[in-house]
C-alpha cells in the first residue's frame, strides 16, 4: 500500500464522517458543497447518506415534535407553585403563626374573662372593691383586639380550606396515572376522600368568617370550590378518563385555580 | 429551534425569579413549557414522565435562578435542566424496570399516539414512533440528548454545545455516532 493510497483513504474517511453531518443538516457553505460533490463520486457514501437521511426523516415525521402537554398550563403552574411552596417551607415545621394564633387567642380570651370569672368568687370588702375599676372600664384586651384575632382566625381557616381544595383539584385534573388501562380509568388516589373531609370543614371555613369583609368577598370562589369538590367527592378512586376530563374542563372554564390563588393571597394580606 | 420570544423578556423574568418573585414563574412557563415538554417526551417517550420532568424543571429553575448567569440565554439553560432531569428519570425508570415488568411496546405506542397533533399523524406516527423509541433507547444517554436537541428542537450545534456543556467537537462526533447507531437500530426494528 502506497503513501498516496493511505492518504486518499484517510481523506475518504473524513468525507464519510461529513456525510453524517450532511444528513443531519448541520453542514453549511464550502463544507456542504464538498460533501455533496463527494456523494456524486462515491456510491457507498451516497447509500449511507440516504440511509441516514431516512433516520432523520423518521424523526422529522415523529408526532412528538408537535405533541401538546395533556394538561392545561394552569394546572402545571399550580403544581409547580405548590412544589416551590413546599421546597421553601422547612420540613416538618408548621408555620409559627398557625400555632401561635390560636394559642394567643386562647390566652388573651382567658385573661380578658378572668376578672369576670374570678370576681364573683372573691368577695372583696366594699371599700376595696370600690377601688378596683370594673373590667369594662379598663380591659386588658380590648374588644377590637379580640375581634381582630377572630377575624385573623377566620381568614386562616378560609385560606387553609381554599389551599387544600386547590391541591385536591390539581391532583384530579393533572393525574395521568392509569389504574385500569383496558377501561381507560385513571387513579385519583385519596382526592374523593379528601374532598369529603374538606366539605365537612366548609362550615368552619365559611361560617367563622361570616362577618368578615374579606371572607365574605371570597364567597363566590368558595361556592364554586364547593361545587367542584362535590363532583370529586362522588368519584371513585379509580375514575373514568372522561370524568377526569369533565372536572378538568370545569375547573379550567371557571378559572378556579387562578381565583383560589388570588383569593388566598388576598386573605393572607 | 422553536421561537422562545426573545432573550430580553426571559432575562427579566429570570432576574425576577432570582430575586424570589414567584409571580415570574407563570409567564416563564407559558413561554417555555411546550418546548421543554417536547424535549422530555422525545427523550423519555412517556407523556406522564415528560410532564413530571417539566414540573421538576421549573421548580429547579426557581431554586437555581440565583445562580443563573445573567448574560446567558434562558432557553438553552432551561433545556439543559430538562435534559439532565430526563436522564435522571430515565435512570430511575431503568432501575425500576429491572425490578418490575416493563410496559409492553404496544402500550407505549398507544400512550404516544395520544400525544400526536391529529388523527392522521397519530396513525402514521404510531409505527414510526415505536421503531424510533427502540432506536433512541439504544443510544447512550448523552448521544440521545444531542439527537433530541438537534432533530426535535432544531437547535444548532453551538446551541447544543452550550445547552449540554459539551465541546463543539464532542457534539459533532456524538451526533454522527448516534445517527449511525440509530440507522442500525431502525433497520433491526423493521418488521
Amino acid at each position: 500500500m502506497t503513501l498516496a493510497s493511505l492518504l486518499a483513504g484517510a481523506k475518504h474517511l473524513r468525507r464519510r464522517r461529513r456525510v453524517g453531518w450532511l444528513a443531519a443538516g448541520v453542514l453549511e457553505g464550502r463544507e456542504r458543497e464538498e460533501a455533496l460533490a463527494h456523494l456524486e463520486a462515491c456510491g457507498r457514501c451516497r447509500a449511507e447518506h440516504d440511509a441516514l437521511r431516512a433516520v432523520v426523516a423518521a424523526m422529522e415525521a415523529d408526532p412528538v415534535r408537535e405533541a401538546e402537554p395533556g394538561v392545561p398550563l394552569a394546572f402545571l403552574v399550580a403544581r409547580v407553585e405548590r412544589e416551590v411552596e413546599r421546597s421553601l417551607a422547612p420540613a416538618g415545621r408548621p408555620r409559627w403563626w398557625l400555632v401561635a394564633l390560636p394559642a394567643a387567642a386562647a390566652i388573651l380570651a382567658a385573661v380578658a374573662l378572668a376578672p369576670r370569672l374570678v370576681g364573683p368568687l372573691r368577695r372583696a370588702p366594699e371599700a376595696a372593691r370600690a377601688e378596683i375599676p370594673p373590667a369594662e372600664a379598663s380591659p386588658l384586651v380590648t374588644e377590637d383586639a379580640l375581634a381582630r384575632i377572630e377575624r385573623n382566625l377566620a381568614r386562616e381557616h378560609a385560606v387553609r380550606y381554599l389551599s387544600e381544595a386547590g391541591e385536591v383539584l390539581v391532583t384530579v385534573a393533572a393525574t395521568g396515572a392509569d389504574c385500569d388501562r383496558a377501561e381507560e380509568r385513571l387513579d385519583v388516589g385519596r382526592a374523593p376522600e379528601r374532598s369529603r373531609e374538606l366539605l365537612e370543614r366548609r362550615a368552619l371555613a365559611v361560617g367563622a368568617g361570616a362577618g368578615d369583609e374579606a371572607v365574605a368577598s371570597a364567597r363566590g370562589v368558595l361556592d364554586d370550590v364547593e361545587l367542584a369538590l362535590r363532583e370529586v367527592a362522588d368519584l371513585p378512586s379509580c375514575v373514568k378518563r372522561a370524568d377526569v376530563e369533565r372536572v378538568r374542563r370545569e375547573v379550567d372554564e371557571r378559572q378556579l385555580l387562578m381565583r383560589i390563588r388570588l383569593m388566598t393571597r388576598e386573605l393572607e394580606g | 429551534m422553536e421561537p422562545s420570544q426573545g432573550g430580553a423578556g426571559d432575562r427579566e423574568l429570570m432576574a425576577r425569579l432570582a430575586a424570589g418573585d414567584r409571580e415570574a414563574l407563570a409567564p416563564l412557563m407559558e413561554k417555555h413549557y411546550r418546548r421543554l415538554y417536547r424535549i422530555a417526551l422525545a427523550y423519555l417517550r412517556q407523556p406522564d414522565d415528560a410532564l413530571d420532568v417539566v414540573q421538576e424543571a421549573f421548580v429547579k429553575a426557581f431554586q437555581s435562578a440565583p445562580k443563573w448567569d445573567g448574560s446567558a440565554e434562558a432557553g438553552p439553560w432551561l433545556a439543559r435542566i430538562t435534559v439532565n432531569l430526563s436522564i435522571d428519570r430515565w435512570r430511575r425508570n431503568r432501575r425500576r424496570a429491572q425490578t418490575f415488568t416493563p410496559l409492553a411496546e404496544s402500550d407505549h405506542a398507544a400512550s404516544l399516539a395520544d400525544a400526536g397533533p391529529s388523527p392522521d399523524r397519530r396513525v402514521q406516527g404510531r409505527e414510526a414512533g415505536e421503531r424510533l423509541a427502540v432506536a433512541l433507547r439504544g443510544l447512550p444517554e448523552r448521544q440521545r440528548a444531542v439527537v433530541v436537541l438537534r432533530h426535535y428542537q432544531d437547535m444548532s450545534l453551538e446551541e447544543i454545545a452550550q445547552a449540554l456543556g459539551m465541546s463543539l467537537g464532542t457534539v459533532k462526533s456524538s451526533l454522527h455516532r448516534a445517527l449511525a447507531r440509530m440507522r442500525v437500530g431502525l433497520a433491526g426494528a423493521r418488521p
